[in-house]
């Protein structure tokens, strides 16, 4: 294929070079990026750095050689002066003008917008629970079922089921907090494949968690939110240790231990 | 049984921690199949595991390889890319979740592989599924001239039977639908196609009318096209007028509902002509599985919200789609049948009712000036809700205070919200109108405007059995009473243009004297 001579002009000029490379980060930045695996789209104000980024460098490669800084003014000097560029001046005048006004003008209009939720992930829980009446103490508490090494992968079968027919619709059958009643909550239900969640917390912790479900968080916690369920009101406390268990097996996470409190290994 | 299997697994898992595999190995395919699909699709893929009671659509039992997502006439077996799809994608509107980011490219090959081992039909090699040939889109498919052809044959071919003549699934033969296995099936709204079990686009449309969803009463139109009935480009008329049902993207969750000021009479009545322009939001709702006795198969999957105001009242309006005008007889036979279907939490039998459709719109009974704001869920003993419910038998509205989801004690008349609704082809309509500000201060909420206020919405069909704590929720959102925007605001914009304005004549000025100078030196 052979360019035109008139397109090898602009494709060889410094000024339409740089002003290309900046369409073609745009469009990568917003179009390109969220194409790629496991990415979504990129927020407004973070393009509006990488784009910032972008202009830096293209300015300094542009500036770095005299002669090449010289051809890069040249369109922006004809623009400025030349008399039959009259109107593209005019019009770059009014645009530049119209954008100034319209973004001093976003950012002085008040809008409300929804308050920020300041909400702790994992609030300090308490001393000590009544479950169903009986008062159990947390500060060290271990999973009682953990003991019975011999009966360990019945237990866990046995909390997969409780697991399915109770946490699913929300925690989602991936344990990623996904599952399809998710899209119906915010905050979004925990995703306990996620190394900060279940990955850093004692079994004793979840235990609460479980057993008192949104309502028994204290206030930093934002109770008034969190649609997890009590789960004391339909679980046993064996139930409820033998789906902790299957929480760790499923995910492959080691509850954080009492004596070394190190926990997040996989 | 179970138990054994999982440990025995659990002790082959921990020997051989890389299991290296050719494609669709089978045996890794089960390692993946019992840890991941068989709490709903069963042990031994018969669609009965654990989790089966408590969701619907039911999980699917494989055992019968009747699959709804194909590329094959209908009654034949799915391709292996079908049946690719199927996991890759999940089917939306359904528990059936897309594990293509949850497990790798092999993982889901092999799964595949070894869901084929429960039916003898896919190791029958004699048997070769047949290819439809679908033809490629027709242009022009958003035109008025192609969505007036689509509505002709969306009539002639029967499609509003099942599915309604507005196409919300409230058709004649509704009620009485029920797939292969005997479960209670709805047809699908047509209005909400991110719901579709096998996509969303009008392609996708054109292929489920082709293949039809097997194992379920959704034919195949492709034995029309034999018989001449109507033609391919006919068909994907159809597929593009359904798809012009749904927005042109699938809406979007925004927290703030902004309710815009307008001088002058609220629009009181759900069908007046200015709800057209004001901006429509949209909320998900799902099953109420929080407190006894629970719900699992909520029957209104979204609201859609618009509010205005004009400095002294509000009026909001409220959109969701609804099969039933409740009660209905008409639909006795699908009431009956979801009870029987659905896991619940009460013991003994359940007794059909005359359960009405209802609506409940919730504020806090005070702006709140914190974050702190009562439990979402209806409140509680120690902090109360203020909420607008409305019913469809006897038709009205009343406010009130809850206090938990089992206690709600309405307010006296006088200040209540007044409503008005239309139910019309499978969709609820109603406005809410009330003034700002009310006598009881105490109780009511007093609205203000530029204020972030929380509000929650909850849905009952009472032909889905749906009545109490069976229901759908949202969480809390936001409402927002806005103002005009006062002339303040406009000054430093002005200013800023002026300065830019100026500097930028300036540049332009130096610069061409700069090159007069120039140019008279050459010169
Ligand atoms: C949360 C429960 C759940 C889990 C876990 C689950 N499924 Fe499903 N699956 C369903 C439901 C429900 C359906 C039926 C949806 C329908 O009929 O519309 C379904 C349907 C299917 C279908 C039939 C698609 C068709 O064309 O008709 C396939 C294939 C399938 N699942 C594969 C899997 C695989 C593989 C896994 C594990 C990786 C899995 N499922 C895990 C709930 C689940
Ligand atoms: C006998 C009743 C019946 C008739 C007639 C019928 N449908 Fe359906 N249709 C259903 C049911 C039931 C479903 C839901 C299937 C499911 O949930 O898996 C459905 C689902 C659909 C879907 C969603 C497909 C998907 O991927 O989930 C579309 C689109 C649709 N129908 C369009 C049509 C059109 C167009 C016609 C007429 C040409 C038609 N239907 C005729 C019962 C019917």
């Amino acid at each position: 294929m052979t360019r035109s001579p008139n397109l090898r002009r602009y494709l060889d000029h410094p000024f339409w070079q740089a002003l290309g490379l900046l369409v073609l980060a745009y469009l990568v930045i917003v179009y390109g990026v969220p194409l790629l695996p496991g990415s979504s789209l990129v927020p407004s104000s973070v393009v509006l750095q990488y784009m910032v980024t972008v202009l830096v460098g293209v300015l300094i490669y542009v500036s770095d050689n005299d002669e090449r800084w010289a051809l890069f003014k040249q369109p922006l000097v004809a623009m400025l002066v030349e008399q039959r560029l009259r109107l593209v001046r005019i019009l770059v005048l009014a645009v530049v003008t119209l954008l100034v006004g319209w973004v001093t003008f976003g950012q002085v209009r008040t809008t409300v917008a929804a308050p920020p939720n300041l909400r702790s992930i994992h609030p300090a829980p308490p001393a000590e629970v009544t479950f169903r009446g009986k008062t159990m103490t947390l500060t060290g508490l271990e999973n009682p079922l953990r003991q019975q090494p011999e009966s360990l992968a019945a237990f866990t079968a046995y909390g997969k089921e409780i697991y399915y027919q109770n946490c699913l619709p929300c925690h989602g059958d991936h344990l990623d907090g996904l599952g399809h009643f998710a899209a119906g909550f915010n905050p979004l239900p925990a995703n306990f494949q996620d190394n900060g969640t279940i990955a850093q917390l004692t079994e004793s912790f979840v235990f609460w968690r479980v057993a008192k479900g949104g309502p028994g968080l204290p206030r930093e916690g934002t109770p008034w939110n969190s649609a997890m369920p009590r789960w004391e009101d339909f679980l046993t406390e064996r139930q409820i240790w033998a789906v902790i268990l299957f929480l760790y097996d499923q995910t492959g996470w080691k509850p954080r231990t009492w004596e070394k409190a190190e926990g997040g290994a996989k | 049984m179970r138990v054994g299997l999982i440990g025995a697994l659990a002790v082959f898992l921990s020997v051989s921690p890389t299991v290296r595999l050719s494609a669709q190995d089978t045996t890794a395919g089960k390692t993946v199949y019992v840890k991941w699909c068989a709490g709903c699709h069963g042990e031994t893929g018969d669609g009965k595991g654990v989790a089966a009671l408590y969701m619907l659509p039911r999980p699917r039992d494989f055992t019968g390889a009747v699959y709804k997502i194909r590329t094959t006439a209908s009654g034949q077996l799915p391709t292996d890319a079908d049946l690719m799809r199927a996991i890759d994608e999940g089917l939306p509107g359904t528990a059936m979740p897309a594990w293509q980011t949850r497990l790798s490219d092999g993982e889901r090959r092999n799964v595949m592989a070894y869901l084929k081992t429960f039916s003898s039909f896919f190791s029958d090699t004699s048997q070769h599924p047949q290819l439809l040939k679908f033809s490629s889109e027709p242009g022009g498919g958003t035109g008025a001239e192609a969505l007036r052809v689509g509505r002709q044959f969306y009539d002639s071919i029967h499609c509003y039977k099942c599915h309604g003549p507005q196409g919300r699934g409230d058709g004649p033969s509704a009620p009485d639908l029920k797939d292969d296995p005997g479960q209670p099936i709805l047809a699908a709204d047509l209005h909400e196609n991110w719901r579709f079990r096998g996509g969303a686009t009008a392609e996708d449309i054109y292929r489920q009318l082709r293949t039809g969803l097997d194992g379920t009463p959704m034919p195949s139109f492709s034995d029309l096209l034999d018989q001449k009935f109507l033609t391919e480009e006919q068909l994907w008329r159809v597929a593009q007028y359904v798809r012009s049902l749904s927005p042109p993207k699938a809406p979007e969750v925004r927290d703030v509902i902004h309710a815009r000021q307008i001088a002058g009479t609220l629009p009181v009545s759900p069908d007046d002509s200015a709800w057209s322009r004001v901006d429509d939001y949209y909320f998900p709702l799902v099953g109420q599985i929080i407190r006894k006795p629970r719900w699992f198969a909520p029957a209104v999957a979204a609201i859609w919200v618009q509010a205005l105001h004009n400095g002294n009242a509000i009026a909001v309006r409220l959109t969701w789609d609804d099969r039933s005008q409740s009660p209905d007889t008409g639909w006795n036979k699908y009431t009956r049948r979801l009870l029987q279907t659905m896991a619940s939490d009460d013991s003994g039998p359940q007794t059909l009712a005359p359960w009405p459709d209802q609506l409940a719109v919730q504020f806090p009974p005070k702006i709140p000036e914190g974050m702190e704001r009562p439990y979402f869920l209806m409140g509680s003993n120690s902090g109360s809700v203020y909420q607008w419910r409305w019913r469809s038998a006897p038709r009205g509205a009343v406010a009130g205070l809850a206090r938990g989801i089992d206690r709600f004690d309405t307010l006296p008349p006088a200040s209540g919200p007044a409503a008005r609704a239309v139910w019309d082809h499978g969709q609820w309509r109603v406005v809410f109108t009330r003034t700002l500000a009310t006598a009881d201060t105490a109780n009511e909420l007093q609205f203000a405007v530029g204020r972030a206020i929380p509000v929650a919405f909850f849905a009952w069909d009472g032909s889905s059995a749906e009545r109490d704590t069976r229901m759908a929720l949202s969480t809390w959102y936001f409402l927002a009473l806005d103002q005009p925007t006062p002339p303040g605001t406009f000054i430093s914009p002005v200013i800023a243009m002026v300065v830019t304005l100026g500097l930028g004549m300036l540049v332009v000025v130096r610069a061409q004297r700069r090159d007069g100078r120039r140019a008279a030196a050459r010169g």
